[in-house]
């Protein structure tokens, strides 16, 4: 067995070792399969068919008025639909290292020279990458082109793009909340119903305790909505941004800590 | 035990407890440079949790161990780039194809060029004759395939140290025999340290043998030396015909330790325990042909078998009942 070709000793060092051969299995476990194509028609489906029904039957009901209509889309596009996507994330993602541990593949891959972060962080940042461009960004563009359909008018770019980003915000959390609880719990279940509880606590804590949006990413769709709407945010949006992004840190750093302490 | 400084893996008092169960207790192994290891014991006995050690897929309760000098702990990831593993029940990702899978673990140790990865993969496709399903999904791979491909995965880095936890156990008898080829193959640039249970197979290719029962280290030796026993250098005689003043002869004789009739051999056959051994060789077979009524029809040492050998101590050590 001798290759005619010199082969180069991998170098990396620390936690970058294994990274990016563990993101192009990951790249690969979603571009290289059906998967991609899977979500690609899921969310078509899910978000602009929804959006398509209730673009049609706003038209009618407010008699045609687009910048009624355009209002509505937009807040279904970011309330409801994002409900849909958020709760995608969860399942999509949930099995991303309960799944790896309970098939035996995960014992396999740490027994080759890759740390136990690139291993947890090709995860995170593919699924979310990956996801984000399915279930966000090209229902997004379908969006744009449904708003011309049901309204003649296209939403303004930018103010969209701010609850865009919003929304990837929200997004980003739920993904680090569910690869932290996939490292804490041993089976599919714990994972996605704390997550999934979660997600519905939001609709219905933030009413009882308005306050709680300042600590948590439950505020982040209404502020996506109002930004998508060219609407005034409130002066600390600010604050709900920073600890939702301190919580996706915080959450990343608990996987990896405990991790690294896990036995296979 | 012998400290060498050619020593691949060598551990001192390494232990490892599970919610408070002992699985392995002050384990002190040392497996030298080219040797073919195998590592014995029965179901439960610690000998995945010692290689799982090894990799660091565990962590040790308490000791350490060390694999080319590395802290199996501290240097984990240099422990690992010397290592190719194959996994008790290998499991891959149902979606990839055996072409994948190997690129894949090859990635882990080289950076390129691909040309030259490629290669290494086709070669490796070859010697685990996989070549012809290289393409298919591994989703349909039998068991002997899935094995074929971990020998495949765990040798294609050319490891200075290849780990393999029960190899043979789902391979038939020709899969068992392509395993054993490739061990002795390894042997000439590797050490191969292996669990298994199958002791024909390590009697067959293993130059040293450690056991372990209940978590504890209760034999290490070259296998030759394990295999003479504590019994000494015994003869087996097959004899027809009038024997016990052939036997009472022999008794007499102080070279001879003891006569005793092997079991299941209707008295047919005896095993000649002796003190001397030259002695034994030039005048044991003299003694009995001394006797015209009696024929001998089988002589020579008693060879014993390893299964013979890991029953002793097993049991001995409390785990025969």
């Amino acid at each position: 067995m001798a290759a005619s070709v010199p082969l180069e000793v991998s170098s990396d060092r620390g936690w970058l070792v294994g990274f990016r051969n563990m993101v192009g299995k990951e790249w690969a476990s979603w571009w290289s399969t059906r998967r991609w194509l899977v979500h690609l028609v899921l969310w078509l489906v899910v978000i602009n068919g929804f959006l398509f029904l209730v673009g049609t039957d706003e038209s009618i009901a407010r008699g045609n008025n687009p910048y009624s209509t355009m209002s509505e889309l937009l807040q279904v596009f970011f309330l409801v639909c994002g409900l849909f996507a958020l709760i995608g994330m969860v399942v999509t993602t949930q099995s991303d290292v309960v799944g790896e541990r309970q098939l035996g593949t995960a014992e396999w891959v740490l027994s080759k020279p890759v740390s136990r972060p690139a291993f947890l962080l090709s995860k995170q940042l593919v699924s979310g990458v990956s996801f984000l461009f399915l279930a966000l960004l090209i229902p997004s563009v379908v969006f744009f082109l449904q708003t011309m359909i049901h309204t003649a008018l296209q939403p303004p770019l930018v103010p969209f793009l701010k609850g865009v980003g919003f929304h990837v915000l929200h997004l980003w959390f739920y993904l680090s909340f569910t690869l932290v609880l996939g490292v804490l719990f041993r089976t599919r279940g714990p994972v996605s119903g704390v997550a999934i509880g979660s997600l519905f606590a939001g609709l219905i804590l933030p009413n009882m305790v308005p306050s709680v949006v300042m600590w948590t990413p439950w505020g982040l769709s209404q502020l996506a909505v109002r930004a998508a709407q060219e609407r005034p945010l409130p002066e600390d949006w600010l604050w709900p941004v920073a600890t939702t992004v301190l919580w996706i840190l915080l959450w990343v750093l608990i996987a990896l800590w405990k991790f690294e302490r896990e036995e296979f | 035990m012998q400290v060498t400084d050619d020593a691949v893996i060598r551990t001192h008092k390494l232990s490892k407890a599970f919610n408070g169960v002992q699985a392995l207790k002050s384990l002190d192994l040392e497996v030298r440079r080219n040797s073919i290891f195998g590592f014995l014991g029965p179901n439960g006995a610690g000998k995945t949790t010692t290689i799982k050690l090894l990799l660091g897929l565990v962590r040790p309760t308490s000791g350490s161990a060390e694999v080319f000098g590395h802290d199996i702990v501290g240097d984990t990831i240099d422990v690992r780039r010397r290592i190719g593993y194959l996994v008790q029940d290998p499991r891959y990702y149902d979606y990839m194809s055996a072409r994948e899978i190997l690129r894949f673990t090859a990635r882990f140790f080289y950076s390129g060029p691909a040309q030259g990865i490629e290669e290494r993969v086709q070669d490796t496709l070859d010697i685990i004759g996989l070549a012809d399903k290289a393409d298919r999904p591994v989703k349909g791979f039998s068991g002997g395939e899935r094995q074929r491909l971990g020998i495949g995965q765990a040798q294609v880095n050319q490891p200075d140290l290849l780990i393999l936890d029960e190899p043979a156990a789902s391979l038939d008898p020709m899969g068992r025999r392509d395993v054993l080829a490739i061990m002795e193959r390894l042997r000439e640039r590797a050490t191969v340290f292996y669990s298994t249970h199958i002791l024909d197979d390590v009697q067959r290719v293993s130059d040293t043998v450690a056991i372990l029962n209940q978590g504890e280290l209760i034999a290490q030796a070259p296998i030759a030396e394990l295999l003479a026993g504590s019994r000494g250098t015994v003869y087996a005689v097959e004899v027809r015909g009038e024997s016990a003043a052939v036997r009472a002869r022999l008794e007499s004789q102080p070279w001879v330790v003891d006569v005793q009739v092997a079991p299941d051999t209707d008295g047919a056959e005896w095993h000649v325990s002796v003190s001397d051994a030259s002695a034994a060789e030039e005048q044991l077979l003299r003694v009995m042909l001394a006797d015209e009524r009696t024929t001998v029809t089988r002589f020579g040492p008693l060879a014993y078998k390893l299964e013979d050998v890991f029953m002793d101590l097993v049991e001995g050590n409390g785990n025969g009942s």
